[in-house]
Parts: C-alpha cells; structure tokens; sequence
C-alpha cells in the first residue's frame, strides 16, 4: 500500500462525510491498538501498582517476532500466534529478572526499572532489526468499499483480534479459578494473601497477561502502523494515555479510552495538521492528568480499584 | 496519602534514600570538610586535564560536563524534590533552542544568549510544572515524557526552530573579539559551569530548602504541618532543575554549533535519568559522577558493538544503559557515591563506636513537678493575651460518602488553658485533629486558627497561623536524627529560600540559629542525650516526644497533641505533664486527645467528649465525668439498663 492512509480529498463537497468516516474508521483501527495496550497496563497497575513502562515494547518485540517467523517460513497465523506465545514467556521473564527482585520498591524504581526493560528491548530491537521499519503483510489483501467509504480489511482485523483478545481475557477472568484469583489480588490484596492466593506468582501472570494483548496489539498493527525498533515508545504512550482516559482501573473503560484517543488523533492529524500527530496524544495526555482530578491522580481509594472486567 | 501514592525517593525502604540531612555538629563538619576537599580535588583535575589528555579526550570530557551540568537538576529534581521527570531533554533543547536562534537570527553573542536561554527556560518550566507537578508517581513521570515529546515534535515541525533540519551556525562563545572554541576552553568554561553548580546545588541540598525536602519524602504530610510548603518547593526544585539542563542546552549549543530535535529526545532524557540514578540521588556528586560514567559507557559502547553487531546502526549503545539501569536499580540503588560512603562508612565505624540510645526523661518539669504552680516556659512575644480564643471551630461536619465522621461540632480552645478531647475508639477525634490542622478539608463548618478562617486550607497555612500539631501513628522523618527531626519544625522561623540557600553565604548564621533552638527543645524534651541519634532507632515514647519538640519548634500558640501519652513510661507521663503545665502557664492553647483519662482529668481546664462524630459532653472535667451521656458512651450502658435502673 503506498500513500498516507485513509486516502482523502477536499474537492467534492459529499467527501467531507466520506472523509470523516474513514478517518473515524481508520481512527478506530489504530485505536483498539492503544486499547489493547491500555489494557496490558490496567492489568498489571491493578495487582502490582506499577506501571510498566515496557509495555509498548512487547507489541513491538510481537511484530518482529511475527516478521522473523514469517520470513522463516511460517504460514501467517502460525507466525502470529507463535509471536503472542514468545511475548508472553518474554513477559514472564523479565516479571522474574527485573521486577520481582526489586519488591518494596518505590514507585520512582519502578519507573526507573521498566524504562529500563523497556530500553534494552527497544536497542536490542535495534542491533537486530536495524533502525529501518518493516512489516507484517495484511492479513487479508484489497480494500472494502461500503458506500464509497474505503476501509482497509486490515482495519478490521485488528478490530476483531482486539475484541477476541478482551472477551478472552474476560472469559479468563469471569470463568476460572485463576482468573478469580487474579482479581480477587487486584480488589483485596491482603484478603487474597489471607486464603492462599500468591500475590508474587499473580504478579508474573499480570504480566503474563499484559505480554499477550500487548503482542496481539503489535502483531495485528504491524500491517498499518509498519513497526520500526521506536514504535514502542508511541504506542506505549499512547496506550498509557488510553488507560488515563478510563482511569487506569477498568478493562472495558481502557478499550473505550483507546478507541477515543485513535478517533481524536486521526481526525486531529487531519483537520489540524498531521506533523502534530503525535503531539496530540501528549496533550490530551497532560489535559486528561491535570482536569480529571478523581480517579486520575486522587490518593484516596480508587486509584487500585482492581480489574473490573464489566 | 497512601505510602504507594507518595512519591519517594528510588528505593525507600532499601537504600538510604535522598539528599539528607543530619543537622548540627560534628557530622555536618565532616560533610563540609569532606566537601571542600572534594571540590579541591575537582578543581584541580578540571585545571590539569586538557593540559594532560588527548584532545579527543578532552572533547569527550566536554559533553560530559554538558551532560553532568542537566544530570545534576534531575539528581536535585529526584533525590531533593523526589519527583521524577521522563522529558528532561525537552528543557536542556528549549535552552539550545533559545541560545541557537539568539545567536543566529538576532546576532547577540553567546554568553548573553546563554543567559536569557537559562531564564526562557526557567519560566517555560514554571508554567509546565504548575499544573503538572500537582500530579504523583507514575502520572509526573508521563506528563513530563509527554511534555519531552511534544516539545521534541514542535521543534521538528515548526519553521521558527529549523523543521528537521535545526539551526546551524551557532556563534561560539567570545569575549573582546576572541572566539573560545578550542577543546581545552571549551572544557574549561563547562566545567567552570560545572562546579557552579556543583556549589550551587549542594549548598541548597544541605541548608533549610534540602531539609524540608528531605521531610517531605519521609512523611509529607508532617512536614506539611510544620509548615512546609510541599508544592512550592517543589516547584521551585523543577524550575532550578530545569535551569540547569538549559545551561547544558546552551553549552551544548555553542560548543557543537549545531541544534536539532534530536536535543529533546526522550533517549536524552533517559541517558540524563541514567546519570543522576547510576551516580547517586544521595549526594549532588552522584549526577557528576553518573554523566563521567555514562559518556564513558556510550563511548565504550560505541566503539565495541560494531565489532560484535556487523553494520549495527543508529543508536544502539542504549543497549547498555537499559541493562545499566535495571542492574542499578536492583543492587546499587543508592548509586556509586552510596555505595562508597557505605564503604568507609563500614570502614570508620570500627574506630568510631555508637553512642547508646537509651535513658533520660522530660526535664523541663522534673524541679517543678505537681506543685500546682508551673513556671510559664516558651512565652512568645506577640501571643494572644491569656483567654483569648485561638481556635474556634463551628457546625464542622466531614463526611466520607455515607459516614458521617464529624457532626456539627463546635470546639474553642483559649490561651493559657488545656483542652482535652476524649471519646471511644472511632469517635472521630483524630478525624477532627485533622479536618483542624488542615490535612483533611471539612464537609462543612467553619474552622478559625488565630483569627483566620482556615477550613479547607492546606496544613501549610495552619502551621502559618501558629498551630501545630503532633500524630497518634507517629510520623516521625526516619531518615534525619532527633535534632533534625527538630530543625524542620523550624522552616517558618527561618527565611533562607532557595536562592539564598544556594548561594550559602547568607544562610550560615541561619543555619547556626535554628540548630542551636532545636538543641534547647531536644534538651528541654528530655532528648539530649539522643540529639544526634537517627530518630527512627528510638523507641516509640520517645519518637513521640520528639514529635512534640518539633511542633514545639514551630513556636506555635495552638499545640495539637494527639495521644502523645501512649507508649510512655509512668515518670515519662509525669514529666510530660508538668511540661504541659508550663506551657499553659506560659500562655499556650493545648488541645489534648488522649485515651488515658485520668492524665485528662488531671490536666485540663476543659473537656470535649466526642461520640459517633458529635460532642456529647463539654466542659470542666468535674462536670463531664458525672455527664451521663458520657458515662454510656464509655460504659455502653444502653436503653435496657436505663429502664431496670430507672423508675419504670
């Protein structure tokens, strides 16, 4: 695919609607990718409290993997699939190397901690990959037309991947004991800790977790977005902006949050400019923090409400 | 505040945390001389290096300077202010953006450029930092990444600032016509600015501003009603830090003639993060230790991975500074300079033995005990004449959601007289002792500190208004000794703000005055044979009186006392008591809650029973222990044994 996407024109007076629903569409696209990423986040803020400033990276490292596997000659959904497994165990990994040693921390040595988890990925990325973006084929080629209104099929994969990916983590919560388990760390730590519940072994399944919807994110963005070793950062950000917009506590509100930010972003880029692209997102980012004062930065109850998966 | 919602200092229960501060004697002279011997050693090395080294040498040891000088606001920004910035790099290019377009489209020379850089960017921070320094832990930490990045992408969009391309041709530094770019100069005038700094910023770690500081990161909320203005501080700590990465901006300008977006990079930021951690948040040499290190690593790292990455590109020594950073957070979390003062810390304490903590008692009232006629102690001229009422609180109500933990309560404490608040468990009085002293804003109601209406006031401006306050769960500054603790509770009677604090000169005999004041409280506490002993090491009784010599400290004319009894011995309560005594007959208010009810009775001239958030009883002490209001509240006498007991 060639050109910026969604190709528009201002000539024709009935392309503004035709604009702004592909923009909207293509908003869409991009934003339950910062959705499923605000999730890794809500996830692992809501056992452990931190913030893991790596989340961006496991899309990215997905993406790669996904590539590598595929030029291995892996069929497609063997690659992708494969990517998501990696990511996870990678997850898991480095729950058990970088963070777990360091319990009690602050909150600034967490920061510290995952930014620097979140380096050694991106740079490895680098010495690997070479600072040159690359990408995934779309999953299905062509475009969709529905009345004039061009849509990506790609779009809409990553649509679905994102919802199958949280009624998955749903079904995981709701429905078994584990995921039970995971919540019950999340609302009540203590009261969890008190039947039997390991709060150590919860805190590697939240990153666990995080790694999955975090490498689905990158694996079906790839196509779109074209994933570069610095792609993490953007969509770690923005998937951190996400989860702000749903207060950091709810699996549907960061989905929610993620959908906005993409629509605001794409429409943005076009009506304001697009070199300021990326600058939206921060900005909504600092408005969000400083307006929202309940839930956002309150030090009372609610900031670890825990995932709330409805 | 919850304690995972405050935001410490890198590791606050594993490593030995912030900038501290150990007031007084012979620790501080150690520190000084070991200081200036430091900074002899620095000038030195700065003279002699460019006359020794090679000049690529030199030219790396010149953006290790420009790297320590924003490396150091971000160690003061962490380790003083305990706040972190992920976009630190976006202030260092706002000054090389500044001194570049000065520079180059208005033809002013560089130093005077510098200058108005320094001040462009102090003002930006100024503006930045006032919304966003009211946010905590993981939200300051994004917003000022979002800050970097949004700078970074005007920067690389805006014509004004070069678009991708920047500015080229940034004049180099001259005076009288001669133009200074040598390597050799080079290093020199950033090093020059280096040890500035250092100055500047150790003088502040070490005087008024860095212990109140160092206060707020043990226990914010006490250093809060001692009278520390926690936010203004702190933006004061960001601006000054934003500062000194504008000075590197600008010396980065001049020396390499050349400003891109590249300059507010968030790689930047991490390196200059990785700087202030690697060194040390402890100590302002830590980030001039750090920058050293970390030019050296990324040389090192430049150099070698090529030859194990074929046709590696880009920047990939991040590689070591991810891996640096996590290590270093793990097993070195006090830096490099913690990690040797522990060194010959182990290696000194085999000669230097540790005084013994242990003894003593309240020595103010131990010639004047129980005689009923107290000599007045602490007058303070200008205090309100005996009788007048310096807290006045009306209809005050704070409800959480549906409880309603204060009801309608009105309370008055006059000069010169004790009040106690008593009621069971849960009756709201530490909820009361809070909603006064600021820490909590009332639902409704009123609340009048010396004449000023204060309700929904930050515990700031109660402190202000002279009332202090002591806490049931102690909230004692574990990382300072007794005498430390002490001199934060002298921050209002004290001026040195941060400009004077750093240029040191007119703080020292301020600094003289208030250790010598916490000295006479922690004797006249009973304290004096612990002055200089970590408060954390002392048992809880007396951590409790270390509490009321802080508040003490503040010279206040309201004392809020919450339980300051518990945990003390008999002969302890006693000398507690007859310092009470004294301070009522020295013209104090004193609102006492305690659950030992006879010490109450003993003491106060009044007393204010709380039930269920409301005042059911108040007045002598005669009159509410006969109250029978009161009597069911603490005997729980209910309903049925009134009727069996009554004439049915």
């Amino acid at each position: 695919m060639t050109g910026p996407w969604p190709p528009t024109s201002r000539t024709v007076r009935d392309r503004g609607v035709i604009d702004f629903l592909q923009l909207t569409v293509a908003g869409l696209s991009a934003g339950s990718a910062y959705g499923l990423v605000a999730v890794g986040f809500v996830t692992i803020h809501s056992v452990t409290g931190i913030i893991n400033l790596a989340q961006g990276e496991f899309a990215m490292v997905a993406a790669f993997v996904a590539i590598a596997l595929l030029a291995a000659g892996l069929p497609l959904p063997i690659a992708a699939l494969l990517a998501v497994l990696v990511v996870a165990l990678g997850a898991a990994a480095v729950e058990r190397v970088a963070i777990a040693p360091a319990a009690g921390s602050s909150v600034v040595a967490y920061i510290m901690l995952t930014l620097g988890v979140s380096i050694t990925l991106k740079a490895s990325a680098l010495l690997i990959e070479g600072p040159q973006p690359s990408a995934l084929p779309a999953f299905t080629p062509g475009i969709l037309s529905f009345g004039g209104v061009l849509v990506r099929p790609q779009d809409l994969w990553i649509l679905a991947a994102t919802a199958v990916a949280a009624l998955g983590l749903y079904g995981f919560l709701e429905r078994t004991v584990t995921g039970k388990a995971f919540r019950a760390c999340a609302e009540q730590p203590t009261a969890a800790r008190l039947v039997g519940i390991s709060p150590s072994r919860m805190s590697t399944l939240s990153f666990v977790l995080a790694g999955v919807v975090g490498a689905v994110a990158g694996v079906a963005s790839s196509p779109v977005i074209q994933t570069d070793w610095n792609i993490g950062l953007f969509l770690g950000l923005k998937g951190f902006v996400a989860a702000s917009l749903g207060g950091l506590a709810s699996i549907p509100a960061a989905i929610a949050g993620g959908l906005l930010l993409g629509v605001v972003e794409s429409l943005g880029a076009f009506y304001i400019s697009s070199g300021l692209r990326d600058a939206i997102a921060f900005f909504v980012l600092i408005v969000v923090l400083v307006a929202r004062p309940s839930g956002v930065f309150s030090t009372h109850a609610g900031v670890r409400a825990g995932v709330r998966a409805h | 505040m919850t304690e995972t919602e405050a935001a410490g200092v890198l590791a606050d229960d594993r490593s030995d945390g912030g900038m501290r501060m150990t007031t007084g004697g012979a620790a501080q002279r150690r520190r000084l001389r070991r200081d200036f011997a430091g900074l002899a050693v620095l000038i030195a090395g700065v003279v002699a290096f460019p006359l020794l080294a090679s000049s690529q040498l030199v030219f790396v040891a010149v953006f290790a300077g420009v790297f320590a000088l924003a490396a150091l606001g971000l160690s003061l920004l962490l380790g003083l202010a305990g706040q972190i910035s992920l976009g630190h790099a976006g202030f260092l290019a706002i000054g090389a953006y500044t001194s570049a377009i000065l520079t180059t489209r208005y033809q002013q020379n560089a130093l005077l450029a510098s200058v108005v850089a320094v001040g462009v960017t102090m003002v930006t921070a100024a503006a930045v930092g006032t919304p966003i320094l009211r946010l905590r832990g993981h939200y300051l930490a994004l917003a000022t990444l979002g800050f970097g990045i949004i700078v970074a992408v005007v920067a690389n969009q805006w014509d004004f600032t070069g678009g991708q391309s920047g500015i080229f041709g940034i004049r180099k530094v001259e005076f009288n016509g001669r133009v200074y770019d040598d390597p050799s100069e080079q290093f020199w005038l950033v090093w020059a600015a280096v040890v500035g700094a250092l100055i500047l910023a150790r003088n502040l770690a070490s005087g008024r501003v860095g212990r109140a500081l160092g206060a707020v990161n043990d226990s914010e909320v006490a250093a809060e009603t001692l009278g520390v203005d926690t936010f203004r501080l702190r933006l004061q700590v960001f601006v000054l830090s934003a500062g000194l990465a504008a000075v590197a901006g600008s010396c980065y300008a001049h020396v390499v003639g050349v400003v891109n977006a590249q300059a507010a990079s968030f790689l930047l930021s991490v390196e200059l993060l990785l700087m202030a951690v690697i060194g040390g948040l402890a100590s302002v040499w830590g980030a001039v230790v750090g920058a050293i290190f970390v030019r050296a690593l990324s040389e090192a790292l430049t150099a070698y991975i090529p030859r194990v990455v074929p046709g590696a590109s880009g920047e990939y020594q991040l590689i070591g500074f991810g891996v640096v950073l996590v290590v270093a957070v793990i097993f070195l979390p006090g830096g490099f300079v913690s990690a040797g003062t522990r060194l010959a810390g182990r290696l000194g304490a085999r000669r230097r033995p540790r005084t013994p903590v242990s003894g003593g008692g309240v020595t103010a009232a131990s010639d004047h005990e129980a005689t009923g006629e107290a000599a007045p102690l602490l007058l303070r001229a200008g205090r309100p004449a005996v009788g007048t009422a310096v807290l006045l609180v009306r209809g005050l109500e704070l409800h959480f959601g549906g409880v309603r933990a204060v009801q309608s309560v009105d309370l008055e404490v006059r000069t010169g007289e004790i009040v106690g608040l008593i009621g069971p468990n849960g009756a709201g009085k530490t909820t009361l002792f809070n909603v006064v002293s600021g820490v909590l804003p009332p639902t409704a109601g009123t609340v009048e500190v010396g004449g000023a209406r204060l309700e929904g006031r930050r515990p700031h401006a109660v402190a202000a208004a002279r009332a202090a306050r002591t806490f049931q769960n102690l909230e004692i500054f574990s990382s300072m000794t007794v005498v430390g603790n002490v001199a934060v509770g002298r921050h209002l009677r004290s001026r040195a703000g941060v400009v004077a604090g750093a240029l040191a000169l007119p703080a020292r005999a301020e600094e003289r005055a208030i250790d010598a004041e916490a000295r006479r409280l922690v004797e006249l506490l009973g304290l004096g044979d612990v002055a200089d002993s970590p408060a954390a090491d002392l048992p809880f009784g007396r951590q409790r009186l270390v509490e009321i010599a802080r508040a003490l400290a503040t010279e206040p004319d309201l004392l809020l006392l919450d339980e300051p009894m518990a945990g003390l011995s008999a002969a302890e309560r006693a000398g507690l008591a007859g310092l009470l005594r004294r301070l009522r007959a020295g013209g104090m208010a004193i609102l006492l809650v305690e659950h030992d009810i006879e010490a109450v009775m003993a003491l106060a001239d009044r007393v204010a029973v709380l039930d269920d958030g409301r005042r059911i009883a108040y007045g002598a002490p005669s009159e509410v222990s006969d109250d029978p209001a009161v009597i069911e509240a603490y005997l729980g006498a209910d309903a049925e044994q009134t009727t069996l007991g009554g004439p049915a």
